[in-house]
């Protein structure tokens, strides 16, 4: 058979839609079962491992417990690693020194597992209502103090926000609110960039792509892919001036996210 | 200016600044529910169509009865006229 004859390029057509199909039905079942596996042991340990970080850290336990979902964000995407590729860019551990506001896109459900990548694990995640009022995920969040900015005035957020950056600490936002449902960078809210300019702190920009490919919506299973997150540089948001400056400040972080994603994606 | 200048305009507006499908721009549309703006866009709205048309909105008390894409048209329309109506 030569290599370019009909009936090569069909074998090796089959032997790749096989091998595919294979990765598939092992990665619904690898992950599932070992993410079950992992929370559950999480859950079990948790009440001595918050302890035992206590004393050894003495961090506070809401710190404590932020580390912990940084840390099971790094046990999921090992746990997918055989099937899913991650690559991380821009990333500055000296990001750490200083608070800032990140932003992010956001495409998936897993989009906040993979912010694990990220060198640093002490960040407020602003989110909306639906996670806090999930039984298994709420407790952790409200001891995480997670904002959740659904439910909460503005002066709250606003409030929260200044105490957290005062202590060091940086936010992440996901400023459309909720998932892309087609892929592409829907409306963002202006809070995240307020709350910037507010308080004086740089915005991070954080394109992801390809978490959307994991486990798009409307699809009920798994699938390998390719996970690139890429920050951006700092941007600070003295240059935005006037009353609707965070406006203009949302108006260029969109922008600048737009063509990191629309590179990425070419 | 006209009142469908003044439509126009408000919808422009939105639509630019607060990146709304002008698909959507209906006058029966709800802020809320069907063009998805949050309190903050509200303060942000106020002040957006305060520098388009001139005219005080941040202390006018209708903001508050804002429910629809029309009431903010009529709003805007109205005080469109009384400020005409004070430079005559």
């Amino acid at each position: 058979m030569r290599a370019n004859s009909p009936e090569a390029v069909g074998t090796a057509r089959l032997e790749g839609g096989f091998a595919s199909s294979m990765a598939i039905i092992l990665m619904n079942i690898w992950v599932p079962v070992l993410m079950i596996l992992e929370t559950a042991i999480g859950i079990a340990i948790f009440p001595a491992a918050l302890l035992i970080w206590r004393v050894v850290t003495r961090w506070s336990f809401a710190k404590i417990m932020r580390h912990f979902v940084w840390i099971y964000g790094r046990a999921w995407m090992w746990t997918v690693s055989p099937f899913v590729r991650f690559e991380l860019a821009g990333a500055d551990p000296q990001w750490a020194k200083r608070p800032c506001i990140y932003v992010a896109n956001h495409l998936s459900f897993f989009d906040i597992f993979c912010l694990a990548a990220m060198p640093v694990f002490d960040v407020i995640i602003c989110l909306r209502s639906w996670p806090f009022k999930m039984i298994w995920f709420a407790p952790f969040m409200r001891l995480a103090q997670y904002l959740d900015v659904e439910s909460l005035p503005w002066e709250d957020i606003e409030g929260r926000t200044g105490a957290f950056l005062g202590e060091g600490r940086s936010m992440l936002v996901f400023p459309q609110g909720h998932r892309s449902r087609d892929g592409r960078l829907g409306r963002f809210y202006s809070g995240a960039f307020r709350l910037a300019l507010h308080f004086d702190v740089p915005v991070i920009p954080i394109c992801i792509s390809g978490t959307d490919q994991v486990f798009p919506p409307g699809r009920h299973w798994l699938k390998p892919a390719r996970i690139r997150m890429e920050c951006l540089e700092p941007i600070d948001p003295r240059q935005f001036k006037g009353e609707l400056g965070h406006i203009e400040l949302r108006r260029y972080v969109k922008q600048k996210m737009e063509t990191c994603l629309a590179s990425t994606h070419a | 200016m006209t009142d469908e200048k003044v439509i126009e305009i408000v919808n422009q507006s939105l639509a630019d600044e607060f990146e709304v499908d002008p698909e959507t721009l209906k006058p029966e549309a709800h802020l809320i529910e069907d063009l998805g703006f949050d309190s903050l866009d509200f303060v942000d709205m106020v002040v957006v169509l305060q520098q388009a048309f001139g005219v005080a909105l941040r202390e006018e008390p209708r903001v508050r009865e804002v429910r629809t894409l029309g009431d903010l048209h009529r709003l805007v329309i109205d005080k469109k006229r009384e400020l005409e109506a004070q430079q005559s």
